[in-house]
């Protein structure tokens, strides 16, 4: 019964958002588009944290797959639509090959290297010059779907479905058991048959070809790109404060993360442009000092002590 | 045939040899006691035949293979199980699904099948309420927990390092016997450590002494309890 209410409200949700465009017009679209691309790249950098591995390296493979995409568009004549699918595939194929390297570090180390790959990319991007564009960037001829709201809306929508697919099967398939296994206690996850580096390299691969894919489906929608906006910090910063705000380890957390930080920071680029990324911040270490579990995380404790404050009444006896 | 054996097996931290050289063998359905004073290497031998530690040299087979440098998981696979002395619960976890990561990963069982196989086994140890958090469980129920881990793993060799530390007599007593059954019932090689010398003569068939890294002796409990270099080595110990 509750599984099935669950599935009800996932897909009202659903249709509602396929729907936005009958009645929302190209500014609040277009916001939307944004607060989706982050809440995909905050699933993303949550499903590999559920390893316990941090990533500081999402606009990194971000900016990888916008110019996977861009350049197969402009170099190769590549079909744009089928240009987001090979940037998706090169992602995760670069992710394999790194793989190899990077995880068998742990912790900072990781983290550090994740970085320092961001970097490495963005840098030989900029010194391609004849190839990538160097650093004014590359501009196509013309937008996906001829830049039409709607349907740049729709696309992006598809990208973060398959993110949510992906982050919700992660959540109910023998991955949940093999991650959680392997953040907790990789000694006793190895001695009860999980092989730690295969189950790390599918996540890596499976998330760094999704924030690939998020980086394509962006830059066709906006028809230009440079290293600075591909590779910009703040598609690392952002992420992680949302899925910190909603809530780590989880599917919806980061959804509602997401939808919070979003809407705020709409605003607050409005009211504060120059001051935003400061509240942001600020935002952030509010979080990690007074809600390590994030909003979604409070709310089921809350459940839980509720629950448990039933049962009490219910049965002192035991 | 021998399941499970070592040719002089060795493993030195940075000059300190916690195991030397030890050769030793274990039977199908055979209770094998493992003991020797605080420091003695039982541990480290135990991490050396389950994979989580690699040896400085000698060899390990099981079954006949030789899976002397085979990974941990591998070898959990291959039918090599082990609980730890410092307890390893999973505590974002629940109980059932502890117990479960032992089916799905080492038996390649889907979760629903998991979940069948490793509800029969917390209902043998009489393990219950498995959907509680680990870190609602008394001493007594994650040691079980950890059993039923184990034994999901649908192991033929199982290693206890002090499951019975910190319990109760009656608690000890009552593990006792759910150890020989499961051993019985599953023709399972089970080497056990314990400090307590009743708990090794009610249980084991067969016990192998370690002092210092090395195997100073070997047989039933009763000969070995009066072979002079144990009573030596635990006297050694104690003063
Ligand atoms: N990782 C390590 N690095 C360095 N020395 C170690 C390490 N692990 C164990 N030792 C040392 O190896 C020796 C054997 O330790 P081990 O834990 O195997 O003994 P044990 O027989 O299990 O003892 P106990 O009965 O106290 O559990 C000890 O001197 C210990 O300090
Ligand atoms: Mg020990």
């Amino acid at each position: 019964m509750k599984f099935k209410t669950s599935y009800l409200v996932a897909a009202v949700v659903a249709a509602i958002m396929i729907a936005f465009p009958t009645f929302l017009g190209a500014y609040p679209l277009n916001v939307a588009r944004s607060v989706m691309t982050y809440m995909a790249l905050a699933i993303t950098w949550d499903m590999l944290l559920r390893s316990g591995q941090i990533s500081f390296g999402i606009a990194g493979l971000f900016g990888l797959g916008s110019y996977a995409s861009i350049l197969a568009v402009l170099r190769g004549g590549m079909d744009p639509l089928l240009s987001i699918v090979f940037a998706t595939v090169f992602s995760g194929a670069m992710a394999y090959a790194l793989g190899f390297a990077i995880l068998r570090l742990r912790a900072m180390y990781f983290s550090i290297t994740t970085l320092a790959l961001m970097e490495i990319f963005r840098i030989v991007i900029h010194n391609m010059h004849d190839f990538s564009g160097g650093p004014e960037g590359v501009v196509l001829p013309t937008v996906i779907f001829g830049g039409n709201a709607s349907a740049l809306y729709w696309l992006c929508l598809g990208g973060l479905f398959i993110t949510i697919g992906a982050s919700w099967f992660f959540e109910k398939s023998k991955m949940h058991l093999a991650l959680t296994a392997i953040r907790n206690d990789e000694t006793s996850a190895r001695s009860n048959g999980v092989n730690i580096f295969k189950y790390l390299l599918i996540t890596f691969v499976v998330t760094s070809a999704m924030q690939g894919m998020m980086g394509a489906i962006q830059v066709q929608s906006y028809g230009f790109t440079a290293p600075d906006t591909a590779f910009d910090a703040n598609f690392t910063l952002l992420p992680l404060a949302i899925a910190l705000l909603g809530g780590i380890h989880s599917t919806v957390g980061p959804m509602a993360g997401a939808v919070l930080l979003g809407v705020a920071a709409e605003w607050l680029k409005l009211k504060i442009p120059y001051g935003h990324l400061i509240v942001y911040g600020i935002i952030i270490i509010l979080v990690i000092l007074f809600m390590p579990q994030g909003i979604v995380g409070m709310i089921r404790r809350a459940g839980r002590a509720a629950g448990r404050a039933g049962k009490q009444t219910g049965a002192n006896h035991e | 045939m021998s399941k499970l054996t070592t040719t002089g097996l060795t493993k030195a931290f940075s000059g300190l040899v916690a195991v030397n050289n030890v050769s030793f063998h274990m039977d199908e359905g055979e209770i094998l006691g493992i003991i020797g004073p605080n420091g003695a290497g039982k541990t480290t031998f135990i991490h050396l035949v389950s994979g989580i530690l690699l040896p400085t040299s000698g060899s390990i087979t099981f079954k006949g293979n030789d899976i002397t440098y085979a990974p941990a998981h591998v070898r959990s696979r291959m039918g090599i199980a082990r609980t730890y002395q410092l307890i390893h619960p999973l505590e974002n976890l629940k109980v059932i699904e502890n117990v479960m990561v032992g089916a799905v990963f080492s038996k390649d069982k889907s979760l629903k099948e998991a979940r069948k196989s490793a509800e029969a086994i917390c209902a043998e140890l009489e393990l219950g309420r498995l959907e509680r958090d680990t870190a609602q469980l008394s001493i007594l129920e994650i040691k079980k927990m950890e059993i039923a881990r184990a034994l999901a793993n649908e192991p033929e060799v199982l290693f206890l390092d002090e499951v019975m530390a910190g319990l109760n007599s009656d608690e000890t007593k009552q593990l006792i016997a759910t150890v020989q059954r499961i051993a019985r019932e599953r023709k399972l090689a089970v080497g056990v450590v314990e400090h307590v010398m009743g708990v090794i003569r009610e249980l084991t068939h067969r016990v192998i002494v370690l002092e210092a890294g090395e195997l100073i002796a070997e047989g039933t409990y009763e000969t070995v309890s009066k072979n002079p270099r144990v009573i030596e080595a635990y006297l050694g110990g104690a003063a």
